[in-house]
């Protein structure tokens, strides 16, 4: 999770694809051209109540004049959804940030699976892997053959396409574990879509080089119901342990032990006070670190460990 | 102290992380900040730390020098635009920083120097573009409201000579930290 700009966007085109599923088009009102972005890639909407929610894009990346996301308003969700299609019409301003891309497409022949909303991510993998001239297969799960997601996947993946409905004339359903064991262990496979499906496929990819097995997760925004909670940290290089207490930041403690560390912020965003650790699990609550240096680096003005932690101090 | 500058464009971000918005003229209210702006409403990156940074700075003379790779510590030239920088001032010919500690006139408003402005990482990360050290030491300055009202584009901005009783680095009986 790291910093990425907020603009305010006019909402330009909405159209209504059916089964509560609105197609929504943003483009900057003064910015001809907007950030440029990689097919997998995400959005997050502001909502007027503070929420944020992430949508992957599913226009042409080529296009950079606007972004097009694809909502379904989910009666059983969080909210956000019906805030969405609430709030958004045409004319109305949406808060969207720059795109961000945790499920980039590698090179290399692709399976992509999705169930319902989760197709929109792939939709965009699905046109590149066209444009590529790649060897694909994608597998979509819907409640119906008619579902807008498989119309669009349809219209993108053409006769690579093959929809599984759980209901309705024609209906068969995907079985997973049996299209994972065909794969040959080259290909890559994709997969966004509901708790249950993911967990189908990671259960049948168990075996499989991870690195070729890759999913979307939209995580619930951190911090909404973030308790901190105490714990003990060790200078490695003199093995002295001093308590964190719930109220107090480990930049706060070590300042007071006389470990003077760069600091700014204090609050997770600038990225002075980075420091190492070796051992303990650590509750990374800033938005600078890249993901890859979270194994081995936190930023103790805002991140604290589970029980323990050891610092490389 | 025989310098005047121009304010070459005005600045505001109505929550943190969102895009920098352009005004022809602004409203600055003493001890707040700049209407419409984070700042103003408590809601900045850097809110929640009492600090000197009602209105901020920064010299049109140190963008001129990013965008010419100079000095070359950069690997290229960095074009940063008057939105992009997230000051809400950007003015040329002010010495920003000899002025902490200091008083100074915009129109008829008077700001005081509290600290330098630091760069930092947020601002690259969120850029996408490698300004932290090519910033260093010419990142601009934070400012305290003394007196209030309308400033705009163009205004003449101008010395007071005269020291600011507000927090600031450059006196450091007082700690701009525990206004």
């Amino acid at each position: 999770m790291t910093a990425r700009i907020v603009m305010k966007l006019d909402v330009v085109e909405r159209t209504e694809l059916g089964d509560d599923v609105a197609r929504l088009v943003f483009r900057h009102p003064r910015r001809p051209t907007l950030a440029a972005w990689t097919p997998g890639a995400h959005v997050d909407l502001r909502l007027p109540d503070g929420k944020v929610r992430q949508y992957s894009l599913i226009g042409d990346p080529d296009d950079l004049a606007t972004y097009t996301i694809a909502v379904k308003r989910e009666a059983s969700g969080r909210g956000g959804s019906r805030l969405v299609h609430e709030a958004l019409c045409v004319g109305a301003v949406a808060h969207v940030s720059a795109p961000r891309n945790n499920f980039p497409l590698a090179p290399g022949r692709a399976v992509l699976i999705a169930g319902g909303v989760g197709a929109t991510p792939l939709i965009s993998m699905a046109r590149e892997l066209v444009r590529r001239g790649e060897d694909f297969a994608f597998h979509l799960c819907v409640r119906t053959a008619d579902s807008p997601f498989a119309i669009m996947a349809e219209a993108v993946a053409g006769e690579r396409l093959s929809v599984h409905a759980s209901s309705g004339e024609g209906a068969r359903r995907l079985d997973v574990a049996a299209l994972v064991a065909g794969l040959a262990p080259d290909v890559h496979l994709y997969c966004c879509g509901p708790d249950r499906l993911t967990a189908a496929v990671a259960e049948a990819a168990e075996g499989r080089d991870e690195d070729t097995v890759h999913f979307e997760v939209f995580a619930a925004t951190a911090d909404e119901n973030y308790k901190p909670e105490p714990f003990d940290l060790t200078i490695a290089s003199t093995g002295r342990t001093y308590r964190v207490p719930a109220e107090r930041s480990a930049l706060d403690v070590l300042r007071e032990e006389g470990f003077a560390l760069p600091s700014s912020c204090e609050l997770g965003v600038c990225g002075s006070c980075e420091c190492g650790y070796t051992q303990g699990t650590v509750i990374h609550r800033d938005v600078v670190l890249e993901p890859s240096a979270r194994q081995h680096r936190m930023m103790p003005c805002v991140s604290r460990a589970r029980v323990a932690v050891t610092l490389d101090l | 102290m025989g310098w005047r500058g121009t304010l070459l464009s005005i600045h505001i971000a109505p929550a943190a992380s969102y895009e920098m918005e352009e005004l022809e003229e602004a409203e600055l209210v003493a001890g707040k900040g700049i209407v419409g702006d984070r700042y103003f409403y408590g809601t900045g990156t850097y809110s929640p730390k009492p600090d000197a940074r009602e209105v901020t700075l920064i010299e049109e003379e140190a963008l001129d020098a990013l965008a010419a790779d100079d000095p070359p510590m950069q690997g290229a030239p960095i074009a940063l635009g008057h939105d992009e920088h997230r000051r809400n001032l950007t003015v040329r010919g002010v010495p920003l920083n000899h002025l902490v500690g200091w008083r100074f006139r915009i129109g008829d408003c008077v700001l005081a120097g509290g600290r330098l402005n630091f760069p930092c990482k947020y601002l690259e990360e969120i850029l996408g573009k490698p300004v932290y050290l090519p910033l260093y030491n010419r990142s601009g300055l934070n400012c305290w409201i003394e007196t209030g009202g309308i400033i705009r584009k163009g205004d003449v901005i101008e010395p007071l000579d005269e020291r600011t009783e507000k927090p600031n680095r450059a006196f450091p009986s007082r700690d701009v930290r525990t206004s």
